[in-house]
């Protein structure tokens, strides 16, 4: 117990005297999960809407699938990528094992599924009205969307939100990929692991308190937007 | 366009013919009336004529010559302004929906302007700035009206456009559509109340088992007896 409570002032002393190795760790995970995050989000919102709007073959396959991506865990992914990025895969001349590039590869292949799968149920439960209110006033079909989207932009921010904590906090792809090298690949989540597996509290713990916070921050922005939503507001 | 004859519209619901080679004149300044029971078709037919439903058989006769729906669609029916049973508002005032229906290249002044003359037109002056959301039945009809006075289509389909509303919010609603088809719009309008149009009415069509079948102006069809229509509100 006298451990933990040193190891968590320990975690308070370094969050707060600024300590750079840390916040380096810090600034690299919010890089490398922001971009990817951005990377994803255009793509994955217009699959989310053709799979909500449009009518086409293998439409309800798509939607299985995304979900069942869902589910799959983050270091199947990791070896997923692994394989085709190591040098006898097909995409090794990329030379991008290793590298923030690789990781944020792994970080959109997780993140995509989520925000297709929670962007189409926001997008199907939005009043089709919308969309065709907006297409028989003469908007454009990339204007109805936008419309449609701003319509639903509650649902859609829950799926965001709940995509970056998702990949800022997974490990399994990121150590896989990324390689936790100092300096260069080592995010929040494969800096707790070493930390951890080398009996260093301290820094794990600070880390952590990092997610928690930024984790809380989501969620009251969530919530202060939804608060918004609100229809007699 | 002084006609638009469109024929041949047929759709099919799983096993049912719910409409069965349909064939609508419709007129430049004029009020076409569509009756029928509920599920007879009136509001499928009414989407198909806007271009949200497919139909399984369509041919359209224009001044461009005979179209197909792809053609129609593609070609006309940004001619054509549907209205749902209960008009769909965007989030944001008033003057943000009414806003929308303009064309895009219009200067801040010239928007500004025609809005102006929109809510004169819908008597929307004091509600300019509320929330499109919070309005009455009747208002959300007369700001969809507005939105059609400054979109100007061709043809107006209106589905049910009186229901849910009072005495005087259908006075007025009336009066407005009036309005519009004296400047030459086409509308048509699918409803249970016959004699709340009879003033607008210069076709009577009962859409019955897939089939639409003239009924002369001033008789209506009540429980299957032709009976004398009420000449006046």
């Amino acid at each position: 117990m006298e451990a933990l409570v040193q190891a968590s002032q320990d975690a308070l002393s370094l969050l707060f005297s600024g300590d750079k190795e840390l916040w380096e760790i810090v600034g690299i995970s919010f890089q490398v999960s922001l971009l990817a995050l951005i990377i994803a989000i255009p793509p994955a919102l217009l699959l989310a809407f053709a799979l909500a709007y449009g009518q086409f073959v293998g439409r309800r396959f798509l939607i299985a699938l995304f979900s069942t991506m869902l589910s799959v865990p983050t270091v199947v992914i990791g070896l997923t990528l692994y394989v085709l990025l190591s040098r006898q895969g097909p995409l090794g001349e990329w030379r991008l094992l290793f590298t923030q590039t690789a990781m944020m590869l792994g970080q959109i292949t997780l993140a995509f599924p989520m925000l297709v799968s929670i962007g189409h149920s926001a997008l199907q439960a939005a009043d089709r009205r919308a969309w065709e209110t907006a297409r028989t006033l003469g908007a454009s079909r990339l204007r109805a969307l936008l419309t449609v989207t701003y319509e639903v932009r509650f649902g859609l921010l829950a799926a965001v939100l709940a995509s970056f904590g998702r990949i800022i906090s997974e490990v399994g792809a990121s150590m896989m990929l990324g390689g936790n090298i100092l300096h260069h690949t080592r995010n929040i989540p494969t800096a707790i692991a070493l930390e951890t597996s080398k009996g260093e509290f301290a820094q794990g713990i600070a880390l952590g308190l990092v997610l928690l916070v930024m984790a809380l921050a989501l969620n009251v922005l969530l919530h202060h937007f939804q608060g918004k939503g609100y229809v007699g507001s | 366009m002084t006609k638009l004859q469109f024929q041949g519209i047929s759709k099919y619901f799983q096993d049912r013919h719910l409409l069965q080679e349909i064939s609508l004149p419709v007129w430049q300044g004029h009020c076409t009336l569509l009756t029928g029971a509920n599920g007879a078709g009136k509001t499928t037919l009414l989407r198909i004529l806007a271009g949200f439903e497919r139909p399984d058989t369509f041919e359209v006769q224009t001044s461009l010559g005979l179209l197909n729906w792809r053609q129609y669609k593609k070609t006309l029916s940004s001619r054509v302004l549907y209205l749902h049973q209960q008009p769909y508002m965007f989030e944001g005032s008033v003057w943000a929906n009414l806003d929308y229906a303009l064309p895009r290249h219009l200067s801040k002044l010239e928007r500004a302007e025609r809005i102006e003359e929109a809510l004169t037109w819908a008597v929307l002056e004091a509600l300019a700035n509320a929330k499109a959301k919070n309005l009455s039945g009747g208002e959300y009809q007369r700001v969809a009206l507005a939105r059609a006075w400054l979109r100007k289509p061709q043809i107006l389909l209106l589905d049910e456009p009186t229901s849910n509303m009072d005495q005087e919010a259908r006075l007025r609603t009336v009066h407005l559509l009036g309005q519009l088809r004296s400047e030459g719009m086409a509308l048509v309008v699918a409803s249970h109340d016959p004699d709340y149009f009879s003033s607008l009415v210069t076709d009577h069509l009962h859409l019955n088992q897939g089939q639409l079948l003239p009924v002369p102006l001033h008789a209506k069809r009540d429980n299957g007896n032709v009976t004398t229509l009420r000449q006046s509100l």
